[in-house]
């Protein structure tokens, strides 16, 4: 194996410190052949050409009765200096006592007096170099340079040592996460960043300390801590949290913590983290939970979500994915009028049946699977209402979904005029319905877009109203045409008054902002006066029709003319 | 000239320092030959005339190293001997030592001529 040592062809350089010229040419002619060798007759000498020449060298030889500055004080000197002390050191002596000395003060080994044999000398100067490189090596890739925990792959290497020697106790896997960590580093710069990762494993080192616990940072602003289970595993991880949060107030931090307890030994080390992250991903954007603990539902609810990833693309061939339709109706006249409809995806798998779309929607909005679905629909959509104009002569608009990821697509604008183009439809047809936490994402680039949509002449409908942290301050920057309010508004209205008043305020901020409001969820004919009385001009829900497929919804349309 | 065989007539164990020189004959007499011009040997002599017996142990020390390694035995056991005396500062009769020890250095120059 040491054949195939990819520094083996270096030849590495040895300092000889010996005052006698007969011994240093005995010592020189061991050496040369392999090493390139350097000559101090004493101490002194020895110090400045360390100093000259620094961690050029690889070993230093060392006789200790010298004059001027003998072997122990240069030794001495060596080993204090942060930049020398790396270089090891063998002793040459006789005396048992001195190598006692030499010992403690930092040599690795000896050669004996009168000199042992070139081989052995050889053997001891071959073996010692090696042994500080791969020290060295071992020492820079184990350690993390910007934290100083451990790095990924020496973490996991003691992980399977801590089993091996450790059978009884039970374990924990824990990942901590520093939430929407992207944006911080946007937002303050990247050596703010740094900084904030080097005090959260600085919390980590201190809060574990004097505990069964090793950590690493895995990557980006992801830690693993592998720790012997007990009743305060979890504590100790949420007072890293806690801290974290207390003192880094302007940027609002908060550590995602996902745990799994007693891990299971007969599983890879690797996977065990696997798990504990998937419980730390689940509680990702929910500011009300600290905490995740992983279980086999949570397992089960991976593999089931795994599956709908590798099934879409064979989804989307096959056609198992399939545009529903749910009308909307304008409620200002006497009697309520179809305006428009919404287009909805169902998707009816051939092995896991009817999926439902809270299922696979918020998961390929996450990993960014959704562009698909959505051109899917756009195409689907523009075809329907080709063929409902040129059939039946019915000219609807349709609304359609645009996700967050589609807004980041540099193709997009080009994608929606080319269907248009090969439809022959016009922006009359299809309206836009983009949802509001798109703008808390990237206001900037959601600004540009939805601009530039709005002079092409499509029809812009802010989804989900009032459900996330939309501010009152984006109303007047992004350029829209219609406010979907938020579904929960109108499920409240009968039972709680604040629902109402709330309504009231986006009605407010619709007449002002001059755009019409879209109820959607309306179930009942309770809901819809209530909501006619509110203002409200546009309604969409069971009360009028489920979302249909596009045959059913001809048929309704129909009924409409 | 010196020779191995002078050198082992001597009593030197000329395999050993022949293979400390990794069998190279040449470097060996050089250095054999270089041995005899150690100036340690006069300081050493008079260091102990003035009874400076902390000098005198690095001088002593100083040629037992260099004898040593070429392995001729017949001086460097004898400045073993003093080199170790001298280490521990035991009283000893140092200048009896050092007339011993001069005796086997001229017999030494001798062969190196």
């Amino acid at each position: 194996m040491d054949k195939f040592r990819i520094t083996s062809g270096l030849r590495r350089r040895i300092l000889v410190v010996e005052d006698e010229l007969i011994n240093r040419e005995i010592l020189g002619n061991i050496l040369s052949p392999v090493y390139e060798t350097a000559f101090a007759e004493n101490g002194q000498e020895a110090w400045q050409l360390l100093h000259d020449e620094g961690d050029g060298f690889s070993l230093v030889l060392l006789d200790l009765i010298m004059p001027l500055m003998d072997g122990f004080e240069l030794l001495k000197k060596i080993k204090n200096d942060d930049a020398l002390k790396s270089i090891p050191v063998i002793v040459m002596t006789s005396e048992k006592e001195a190598e006692v000395q030499c010992i403690r003060n930092g040599a690795v080994d000896f050669i004996k007096k009168p000199y042992d044999m070139p081989e052995v000398i050889l053997a001891r100067c071959e073996r010692t170099i090696e042994l500080y490189e791969d020290k060295s090596i071992i020492r820079s890739v184990e350690r993390d340079s910007l934290t100083g925990l451990y790095s990924k792959d020496m973490f996991f290497e003691y992980v399977k040592r801590i089993d091996s020697y450790n059978m009884s106790p039970s374990m924990d896997a824990i990942v901590l996460d520093i939430e929407h960590f992207r944006l911080i580093n946007e937002m303050f710069g990247r050596k703010e960043g740094d900084k904030l990762l080097s005090f959260t494993a600085e919390l980590i080192r201190s809060e574990y300390e004097g505990t069964a616990a090793i950590a690493c940072r895995a990557e980006g602003d992801t830690f693993f801590i592998y720790c012997e289970h007990s009743d305060v595993s979890i504590d100790i991880a949420m007072a890293v949290q806690t801290k974290l949060a207390s003192v880094s107030d302007e940027k609002k931090v908060k550590l995602r913590i996902g745990i799994y307890e007693n891990v299971d030994k007969n599983i890879d080390a690797e996977t065990r983290f696997d798990r504990a992250k998937l419980a730390c991903d689940r509680i990702r954007g929910d500011y009300s939970k600290s905490f995740a603990c992983y279980s086999d539902e949570l397992h089960q609810r991976s593999i089931y979500q795994e599956r709908l990833i590798s099934d879409i693309d064979k989804g989307i061939a096959r056609e198992e994915f399939q545009v529903f339709f749910q009308p909307k109706y304008d409620i200002s006249g006497d009697v309520p009028r179809m305006k428009s409809a919404e287009a909805l995806i169902r998707w009816f798998h051939p092995e896991l049946g009817r999926v439902s779309p809270g299922d696979f929607i918020p998961l390929f909005e996450n990993n960014g699977l959704i562009t698909r679905l959505d051109n899917y629909v756009w195409n689907k959509v523009a075809a329907c209402i080709r063929e409902w104009k040129d059939r039946y002569g019915i000219s609807i608009p349709v609304s359609v979904n645009v996700s967050r990821v589609d807004i980041y697509d540099p193709s997009f604008e080009d994608k929606l005029m080319t269907l248009l183009r090969d439809n022959s439809l016009s922006t009359e047809d299809i309206l836009l319905e983009i949802t509001e936490s798109a703008y808390s994402e990237n206001a900037k680039k959601l600004i540009e877009v939805t601009t530039s949509l709005r002079k092409r002449g499509f029809k812009i409908e802010m989804d989900d109203f009032g459900a996330g942290y939309s501010s009152l301050h984006m109303l007047t920057e992004l350029p829209i045409d219609v406010i979907k309010m938020d579904m929960k508004f109108v499920q409240n209205l009968e039972k709680d008054e604040k629902s109402v008043r709330l309504i009231e305020l986006i009605m407010d901020i619709a007449r002002f902002l001059q755009v019409p409001v879209v109820a959607e969820g309306v179930e009942n004919e309770g809901q819809l006066s209530r909501l006619k009385a509110l203002g409200c001009t546009i309604i969409q829900g069971f009360y009028f029709s489920k979302p249909v497929p596009a045959d059913e919804f001809i048929a309704l349309c129909e009924k409409r003319s | 000239m010196l020779t191995i065989e002078k050198l082992k007539e001597y009593g030197a164990d000329t395999d050993e320092g022949l293979k400390r020189c990794m069998g190279n004959e040449a470097l060996y007499l050089r250095l054999a030959a270089m041995a005899d011009q150690q100036p340690e040997f006069q300081e050493l002599e008079s260091l102990i005339k003035d009874n400076d017996l902390k000098s005198a142990f690095h001088a002593a020390h100083s040629l037992k190293g260099v004898f040593g390694n070429l392995a001729i035995t017949p001086l460097y056991d004898r400045l073993c001997e003093i080199t170790e005396l001298l280490r521990s500062e035991t009283p000893a009769d140092y200048e009896s030592l050092v007339i011993d020890i001069m005796k086997f250095k001229d017999k030494y120059s001798s062969i190196c001529q």
